[in-house]
């Protein structure tokens, strides 16, 4: 029996009613939807709700030291979700958000593989109507895509979930082995929804085709579940360090040839995700505080530079380099919220960034991973170019696009804002950020070599782009689509496959056609044959021919039987 | 520096002359880094300004064959 409510399961039923509300009253019900399920947070760590469905237990409501922080900014996500998407009036887009953001947190809660199979699906078929939201053909096929690799993580997930049953007896959410079977299929779940280095596709493809309320809510939940999913099941599998390494390093090429600006903050967010994924694979304490806070950290300034992205292509219509610049004048508190959200993804000292970054360089540090602390450190100056200078300077800067517009709707600025302060405060107050982290330890970013050293990166880092622009050696952006894994899918698999199945459809055609030549023939031959020597004195017609056909089916059937028995 | 600030532009100059400051404070303090290579001096700031021209140059080397029309994928 249920004994206290999960938290982000009366997210999801609330979620029903929102279509009967109207505008203002819709809002304040989403706010007190979030808040009646952030109340189940207190109820403190342990297992708080099963079930049983046919002898099978789910443990629909457990928390843990782990579950905690991603709750804590779940909940804060889907708050600044409700007012960023105030304005919008549509109510489709709020339930999809509501439902979407609920099952996100009550997936953090599930004790068993089976519950968090439920949510795992759940989060993709509510979210997927949030890429559907655009109405544009593009956004069509991609959501296609996006919802047909979701069901394809769920089901790695579900198939390992069912081999652990058979094997252990239950399907607890614990640590797994990464060499048994079960524990290779639960990672290639977790790895296709963390965007892994070729899994990576659908990130991409779909993020920058949602709506603008929508993107924001994407680059909260999904790859941010896997990452809670990882850190609670895989938390020292040292293939995640090269993984994770893989995912910092390359998309960073990308995102700075990358013309869409929301685009490059997706190829940021698997860049990031990199980071966390490292830490993971350390698995020391310090190391999974690293990432946890890394975690939390970035769902603020990603949010907040998507939000800022969002408003743009809300007033704007499109968030091409190519097209923008000059919006400063016109979009001032944007361009500020969403310069303090590229100051703390490139963690300078002060904020978020700095506070969370720290934490994973210094357990990469003291593990002596040297080769991949400076993969991490490249990484770092490469956040930097592409998000931290690209993003605000092509968007509000750069050059004068003669595109004249007002300001984001105040719902939009309000949302900023607030993404802005917490970005500040973490990075003013960490050790009450710490305290939240699962585990306690000792750790005081703010120090001489710390300050100093990320100061020189960041600022070199930032002149080697003022140099690259300023003599104009930068190039200049362009309309285009850059090549991405997902042309795995999309080009070359087609590209193999229709030509494939075109060339068995011509042997299909010439099969049918010989079958059918051979037919008439054996017709003609008996027809002939048969009056000529009057055999039946009638012509030979189609049930003449089905009588010598079970006749030679008769013979083959004596011919084997005689064989075998 | 007039000629500086009109050649440069302000928040270029503004950025050279922050990263003239951390440079100096290196020298005022002691700096040491989470590895041994970091120790050398003035390490960050030369692998912060590479590190950015080097994603620079990959980034355009690899425009020629990653970059395709707009309509690429409904061709």
């Amino acid at each position: 029996m249920i004994s206290s409510f999960p938290p982000g399961l009366i997210m999801i039923i609330g979620a029903l009613l929102i279509p009967f509300l109207p505008h203002i009253i819709r809002q304040i019900y989403m706010m007190v939807l979030i808040l009646v399920s952030a109340y189940a947070l207190t109820l403190g760590f342990g297992i708080h709700s099963k079930i049983e469905i046919m002898d099978i237990q789910f443990i629909i409501f457990q928390s843990d030291a782990l579950t905690l922080p991603f709750a804590i900014i779940f909940h804060i996500a889907a708050i600044l979700n409700v007012i960023y998407g105030a304005h919008e009036k549509d109510w489709n887009q709020h339930v999809a958000i509501m439902s979407y953001s609920g099952a996100a947190i009550a997936a953090v809660h599930a004790g068993d593989l089976l519950t968090l199979f439920v949510w795992w699906e759940a989060t993709a078929f509510t979210s997927v109507f949030l890429i559907l939201a655009s109405k544009t053909q593009r956004s069509y096929k991609s959501a296609f895509r996006y919802i047909l690799i979701q069901v394809c993580s769920g089901m790695f997930l579900l198939a390992g979930a069912i081999l652990l049953m058979s094997e252990t007896g239950n399907a607890e959410f614990k640590n797994f082995d990464i060499n048994s079977l079960y524990g290779q299929l639960i990672f290639i779940a977790f790895g296709i929804k963390a965007a892994f280095p070729l899994l990576n596709g659908w990130l991409q493809d779909s993020y920058p085709e949602a709506s603008e309320i929508g993107t924001v809510a994407l680059s909260t939940f999904t790859t941010k579940l896997a990452i809670f999913c990882f850190a609670k099941s895989f938390a020292g599998t040292e293939i995640l360090i090269i993984i994770g390494a893989i995912m910092t390093f390359y998309p960073i090429f990308f995102a700075v040839i990358e013309n869409d600006l929301r685009r490059v903050l997706t190829y940021s967010l698997n860049n990031q995700l990199g980071f966390m994924i490292v830490a993971i694979g350390i698995g020391t304490e310090l190391a999974i505080n690293g990432a946890v806070a890394h975690a939390f950290a970035h769902i603020l300034y990603k949010g907040l530079l998507f939000m800022g992205m969002g408003a743009v292509l809300y007033r704007v219509g499109t968030c091409k380099a190519s097209e923008l610049g000059g919006l400063f004048k016109f979009m001032p508190i944007t361009a500020i919220c969403t310069i303090v959200g590229a100051i703390s993804i490139s963690a300078f000292p002060l904020f978020s960034g700095f506070v969370a970054k720290s934490l994973i360089m210094s357990a990469l540090g003291k593990e002596g991973l040297v080769f991949v602390y400076f993969m991490l450190l490249f990484a770092s100056a490469g956040v930097l170019h592409h998000s931290g200078i690209k993003i605000p300077f092509f968007a509000f800067f750069a050059h004068e696009s003669g595109i004249k517009t007002k300001e984001a709707p105040l719902n939009m600025i309000i949302a900023m804002i607030i993404a802005s302060a917490l970005c500040i405060l973490i990075g003013v107050f960490p050790s009450y950020f710490y305290e939240i982290l699962p585990h306690q330890i000792q750790y005081q970013p703010y120090d001489f070599s710390h300050v100093v050293g990320q100061l020189q990166l960041l600022t070199f880092a930032a002149f080697a782009f003022i140099c690259l622009w300023h003599f104009k050696i930068y190039p200049p952006e362009l309309n285009s689509t850059v090549l991405n894994s997902d042309w795995i899918y999309r080009k070359m698999i087609p590209g193999i496959l229709l030509p494939l199945l075109g060339l068995i459809s011509d042997i299909n055609k010439k099969i049918e056609q010989f079958i059918v030549f051979t037919f008439i023939s054996i017709k003609r031959f008996f027809s002939d044959t048969m009056i000529k020597n009057k055999v039946f004195d009638r012509e030979v017609g189609q049930d003449t021919l089905i009588v010598v056909q079970l006749f030679i089916i008769l013979l083959i059937f004596i011919f084997v039987w005689k064989i075998y028995l | 520096m007039k000629h500086l600030i009109e050649k440069f532009g302000k928040i270029n100059t503004s950025v050279l002359f922050l990263c003239i400051i951390f440079l100096i404070l290196e020298l005022i303090g002691h700096r040491y880094g989470e590895t041994s290579i970091e120790d050398i001096l003035f390490f960050p700031a030369f692998f912060g300004y590479l590190s950015c021209i080097i994603i620079f140059k990959i980034g355009v080397s690899l425009r020629s064959f990653l970059m395709k029309d707009e309509d690429y994928y409904d061709k």
